[in-house]
């Protein structure tokens, strides 16, 4: 109990104190899971938005797959990624092995199936009657399709979100692209699984703290957005 | 709201470009799990960047592992120790320019009753002969690092094959194993580097068994060869080289203490 | 005299079941057009056709004389001049105002010219001033003369309309009336289903009658 609370102790300190090695971690942290998500919504929406309104053979088994991607393991991620950019691989000339650019390659393919996904519930979930609505009054198919967007735009939030909630609290792709170098691809959670193997339980603990917080603030406007 | 989406789209802004705003040249290294959990390369490596003005990305990983990565390129320069590896290495044309930078000694540590004895034994081998006797739980690094190597080779030496749920093969880093080992109550082989580094407050075992010849360290720097690999920053990695193995950095080295003993130990010129 | 829309052997169904069999109709511009028939005879279909949001499945449609190419780019010019009112309107997202001035701006009319018709549009359906009102706070009366508005704001040439007069109050559905039945003066065609049997006679203009899809009898 008394090792539990002195750590605790020391965690607050250290977060309070805007210690160098939590902030910058918290940094790269954010960075990463804003840029891999950015990506994802670029891919993730627009796909998810086609399976949601398209009739299509196979649609079904389309959807299935998105469904498996969701639950795709980050170190298989890890791997395949890291297979293909090691100086070795196909990508290899890039050089961008244990550098950000990897982590957000990585974090980008494990949010994609995420965004799509939510998105194409949101889009199942819509009003049937925007597509033809928009139509009538004028628009194109793009027109109208973007019209169906905006107004399921809480829904596409919330996709958005939850994906940016997964990369930000995953260990594998960060720890197998980035290497967890100090001061510039070392995240939230890779100092956490290297700082409490080392035994530095209060470093470990303050991140922890932090990346809870980002996790309940995540959650939270998840819940405002669906609520709308 | 709409003065608080501005400002968080301008906070998101600034944050994203941190990743990507970094214009200086990055240097990559793979090294041992024991050079950064010692807190040698937080000294060691400021001096350098500040001095060639760029960044070293250090890969903390085991040497195995740290070799390969320069096997495959994906780093400019590697800071090991496992002298056969590393002769190996050169000789598969994949490293040129290998130097001494520094040594220690391994040490098996254990809990500080000592429950099978290893005290008395006279040479490594037959301290894990005890060990392997007793049944008592050992911690083994099992990631194919310096420190792994060298233990099975005492193993080997020892004439057993260790077997059985006494020995955990833990794949992990040292720093990790000596906390693994601590929580346990466990021996394992260690770095005295990274012991004297945990030593204390982050554990009690205790150094059982020292001081043999066999148990000699010592740490080799190598650069990736350019002429296998064309993109390697070769002037660079070799900046870094005459740097640690220079006056400069070899006296960071052996001033560097933790806990107030020195770690790591330089070869007398 | 030139036919707005002529339907030749048009045929659709849903599986097994033919829900739409018109052999020869023609509908000329500037005319009323009360559409009757029970449930399922096909109405809604039939408007869906004319308003050429879905293709038949055999027979050819003209528009003004002109056989219609289901194509996107070849439709699109074709349904800016017409505009469909469903049974339940679906109002977008915002204010009233976003609401009928969203066809207005896809057809690149701004400015004054928008302010202008989108006012002109809700006075016409007796909601002046409702401009800035959430779309999704109106009553169901409102609402549908909102959608109204927002199809009146096009002054489109064609004006198809699935129940208009169902779903709202009394008052409501009095008021819609003589908005409608003032239209084909201004020189746009009305096409509207309706189940009330007092409606074509009230309305005039001309009954099409569907029986189980098909053309039981005109007057």
């Amino acid at each position: 109990m008394e090792f539990l609370a002195e750590t605790f102790r020391t965690a607050i300190a250290l977060i309070l104190s805007l210690d160098g090695e939590v902030v910058t971690a918290v940094a790269t942290s954010i960075s990463v899971a804003l840029w891999s998500i950015l990506f994802a919504t670029l891919a993730g929406v627009p796909a998810g938005v086609a399976v949601g309104i398209t009739e299509f053979p196979g649609k079904r088994l389309v959807i299935t797959i998105l469904n498996t991607l969701m639950a795709l393991p980050t170190v298989v991620v890890g791997l395949a990624v890291y297979g293909i950019i090691s100086r070795q691989g196909p990508l290899g000339e890039l050089g961008i092995l244990f550098t950000p650019k990897a982590m957000i390659i990585g974090q980008t393919v494990l949010a994609i199936p995420i965004v799509a996904n939510f998105t194409l519930s949101t889009v199942k979930g819509a009003d049937p009657r925007i597509i033809p609505t928009a139509l009538t009054l004028g628009a194109g198919p793009f027109q109208s399709v973007l019209q169906l967007a905006k107004e399921l735009r809480f829904g596409i939030m919330a996709a958005v979100i939850a994906g940016f909630g997964r990369v930000i609290a995953e260990v594998g792709v960060a720890m197998m692209l980035g290497g967890n170098i100090r001061g510039y691809t070392r995240t939230m959670t890779t100092a956490i699984a290297m700082e409490t193997g080392k035994g530095e339980f209060a470093l470990g603990l303050a991140l922890g703290i932090i990346l809870m917080a980002v996790a309940l603030l995540v959650n939270l406007f998840l819940n405002i957005l669906q609520q709308r | 709201m709409k003065i608080l989406s501005r400002f968080l789209f301008a906070v998101t802004t600034f944050i994203m470009l941190c990743t990507v705003a970094s214009a200086e040249d990055r240097l990559k290294m793979s090294t041992t799990t024991s050079t950064q959990d010692s807190g040698l390369l937080k000294v060691l490596l400021p001096p350098f960047e500040n001095k060639a003005n760029c960044k070293v990305d250090v890969v903390a990983v085991g040497t195995g592992q740290a070799l390969k990565l320069g096997e495959a390129g994906d780093v400019d320069v590697v800071f090991v120790h496992a002298r056969k590896l590393e002769d190996k290495f050169v000789a598969d044309g994949f490293g040129v320019n290998r130097k001494d930078v520094m040594y220690n000694d391994f040490v098996v540590i254990g809990p500080k009753g000592d429950p099978a004895g290893i005290a008395k034994a006279k040479t490594a081998a037959e301290a894990l002969k005890l060990i392997a006797a007793k049944q008592s739980s050992f911690i083994s690094r099992g990631d194919k690092s310096g420190t792994h190597t060298k233990e099975q080779e005492l193993w080997k030496s020892a004439g057993i094959e260790p077997k059985g749920s006494w020995y955990v093969e833990a794949g992990q880093g040292m720093g990790p194993v000596i906390t693994m080992a601590t929580e346990r109550q466990a021996y394992t082989l260690a770095d005295r580097g990274t012991y004297n580094a945990y030593k204390g407050q982050k554990t009690d075992l205790a150094i059982l068994f020292q001081g043999e010849k066999g148990l000699f360290n010592p740490y080799g720097i190598i650069a990736v060869n350019p002429k296998k690999f064309p993109h390697v920053k070769h002037d660079l990695a070799m900046k870094l080289i005459d740097f640690v193995t220079g006056a400069e950095g070899q006296k960071i080295i052996a001033d560097y203490k933790a806990h107030g003993e020195p770690v790591f130990f330089i070869y007398k010129k | 005299m030139n036919a707005l829309y002529r339907l030749i052997g048009i045929r659709k169904s849903h599986g097994q079941r033919t829900v739409l069999a018109i052999d020869d109709l023609a509908l000329y511009p500037g005319k009323l057009y009360t559409l009757t028939g029970a449930n399922g005879a096909g109405k809604t279909t039939l408007l869906n056709l004319l308003a050429l949001l879905t293709p038949p499945c055999g027979g050819e449609l003209r528009y003004e004389e002109e056989p219609v190419r289901w194509s996107n780019a070849a439709l699109l010019p074709l349904r800016r001049q017409v505009t469909l009112l469903h049974q339940s309107p679906y109002l977008f997202d915002g204010i009233v105002f976003t609401n009928v001035a969203f066809g207005l701006k896809l057809r690149g009319i701004r400015g004054e010219e928008k302010q202008r018709r989108v006012k002109q549009a809700l006075e016409l359906v007796g909601l002046p001033g409702f401009g800035q009102r959430r779309a999704r706070e109106l009553s169901g009366g409102e609402a549908q003369r909102v959608a109204m508005a927002r199809a009146l704001a096009l002054e489109p040439k064609v004006l198809l309309l699935d129940e208009p007069l169902a779903n709202v109050d009394r008052a409501t559905s009095e008021y819609l009336e003589g908005v409608i039945a003032a239209l084909p003066g201004r020189g746009t065609t009305v096409i509207m289903t309706t189940h009330d049997p007092e409606h074509p006679g009230r309305l005039g203009g001309e009954l099409i009658h569907l029986v189980a899809g098909e053309l039981a009898c005109r007057i």
